[in-house]
């Protein structure tokens, strides 16, 4: 418990420590992270991320909610309780519930089946913090998303049409950005497209937010950042598009980075 | 004439051809995912819709009457007068809130820019202040899919994101040749 009581006190004294390290000449974003990443290890010894993913792990074995039940019975796709590299598979179809769920998804309806908690019961910042935790056991993993359940067909496909749908006052798609300027900079920022690799780096913490992003929050912004209001979490338009982008770099042969990711 | 045609058509079109490109299961998911984001996707314009279809690559034979339809979108300034004040042309090109110009074009000696775009660096004097260039630099803010079909960059005008005056100060800081644009070195260096 002790380690949760602590993350308040690390994030507030790490924001006013980034604002402090901002320089006036940008850097190559990349090196920023890595340099900002640099500087938390030395001065407290932890990255932000990790205190998430210790959080998560104090949530997965507590007897929670109405059942007062743990999380050690959720099924991630590899059998009950087995997180060691069950995060690259997924999006995947569950027999259990008959729906394709990503991480965040799969967290949520387990932590209504298993411990009997009401949708409106679940607190986001738990499910962040779990999400963290079991995708940490499968750091650097090599993607595994290979659609192949109608339903999970269903889902690439709605994915892909998302992608290409131009909409809004700036008439953005995600492929108008990613793909037919891939490898450009929009300002500092590099874009990738699915094949080199997108979507390898979440959960991370972004020090520039100061604040722990999954897969569906980066969506969020993607989405947010070009006029178009977002889809919601655990919504069906957010899991389809993980599994797009997903597919298309497993198909491409890439892993995860080191996870929970640091990023700005 | 031909504009009030077009608009009559891009606004009942949306729906019925939104539909036809989400399938009706595609169509509820969407939904599902909340009314804002439902309202944003379903209601794609005709013009969007099309650039959906073909992934942002237009088949030849779409493309005269593409263009001929985003031309016949684009209002002028009072007079034409195609270049206004420059100075509050500058202001909207570096603002990240307004037109964003820098985020995706290089050239601006108050922000890094990125290569999105092309370079845009001393515009004005590699491109001249002719009626010609004055024109092709306000049509394509106004609506850049006038030249580039279904391409990233905004269409400010169409969009009402940069109101036709609004343009014409753009314009301005482009192509003046006492705007900073081309008095002052680009920041960040040749890229
Ligand atoms: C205006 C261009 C633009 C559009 C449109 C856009 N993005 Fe992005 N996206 C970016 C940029 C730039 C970054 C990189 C930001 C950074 O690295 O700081 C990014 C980053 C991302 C990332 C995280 C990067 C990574 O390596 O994992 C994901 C995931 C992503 N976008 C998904 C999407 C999705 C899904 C859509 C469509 C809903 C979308 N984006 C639309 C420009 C765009
Ligand atoms: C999201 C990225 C983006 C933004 C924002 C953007 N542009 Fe562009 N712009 C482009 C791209 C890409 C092209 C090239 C068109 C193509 O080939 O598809 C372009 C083309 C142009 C051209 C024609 C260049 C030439 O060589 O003829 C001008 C002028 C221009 N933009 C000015 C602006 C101005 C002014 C703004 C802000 C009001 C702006 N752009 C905002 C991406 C952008």
């Amino acid at each position: 418990m002790r380690k949760v009581v602590l993350i308040p006190m690390i994030l507030a004294f790490v924001g006013a420590f980034f604002a402090l390290t901002q320089q006036d000449q940008p850097l190559d974003p990349f090196e920023e992270a890595m340099k900002q990443r640099e500087q938390y290890l030395k001065t407290f010894g932890i990255l932000p991320g990790d205190l998430f993913a210790s959080q998560g792990e104090e949530l997965f074995h507590t007897k929670r909610g109405p059942a007062g039940k743990s999380l050690e019975e959720c099924d991630f796709g590899l059998g009950p309780g087995q997180l060691e590299g069950a995060y690259p598979y997924l999006p995947r179809y569950f027999a259990d519930d008959g729906k394709v769920e990503d991480l965040e998804t799969r967290i949520v309806s387990c932590m209504q089946r298993i411990q009997g908690f009401k949708p409106q019961e679940i607190n986001r910042d738990d499910v962040v913090a779990l999400t963290t935790f079991v995708a940490s056991k499968s750091s650097k993993a090599k993607m595994q998303v290979v659609p192949k359940h109608p339903a999970e067909l269903a889902m690439y496909n709605l994915g892909k049409q998302l992608w290409y749908t131009r909409a809004g006052p700036r008439d953005m798609s995600c492929a108008v950005c990613h793909d037919d300027h891939a490898g450009k900079r929009v300002r500092l920022s590099p874009v990738m497209s699915p094949q080199q690799g997108l979507g390898s780096e979440w959960p991370a913490y972004r020090f520039e937010e100061d604040r722990m992003y999954t897969f569906e929050n980066r969506i969020q912004f993607c989405y947010a950042s070009v006029g178009i209001p977002a889809p919601a979490f655990y919504s069906e338009p957010q899991i389809a598009l993980t599994t797009y982008i997903l597919a298309e770099a497993t198909k491409a042969g890439h892993s995860f980075q080191e996870l929970p990711f640091f990023t700005r | 004439m031909r504009n009030l045609i077009w608009m009559v058509l891009a606004c009942m079109a949306p729906w019925a051809m939104a539909q036809s490109y989400f399938g009706p299961g595609e169509t509820k998911a969407v939904q599902g995912s909340g009314a804002k984001f439902a309202d944003a996707l379903l209601n794609m314009s005709a013009d969007q819709l099309q650039c959906s279809l073909h992934q942002n690559r237009l088949p030849a034979d779409a493309t005269p009457s593409f263009l001929a339809a985003q031309k016949a979108s684009i209002q002028y300034p009072k007079g034409d007068k195609f270049m206004g004040d420059w100075q509050k042309g500058g202001a909207i090109f570096n603002n990240l809130q307004k037109a964003n110009c820098f985020s995706c074009h290089f050239g601006s000696p108050a922000n890094l820019g990125g290569d999105v775009g092309p370079s845009l660096e001393k515009y004005g004097l590699q491109r001249g202040q002719s009626e010609a260039v004055q024109r092709y630099t306000y049509e394509v803010i106004y609506n850049a899919w006038s030249y580039f079909p279904c391409t990233v960059m905004y269409r400010f005008g169409v969009q009402g994101l940069l109101t036709p005056e609004e343009i014409a100060d753009v314009v301005a800081y482009l192509l003046n040749p006492a705007s900073d644009f081309n008095t002052k070195p680009a920041l960040g260096g040749k890229r």
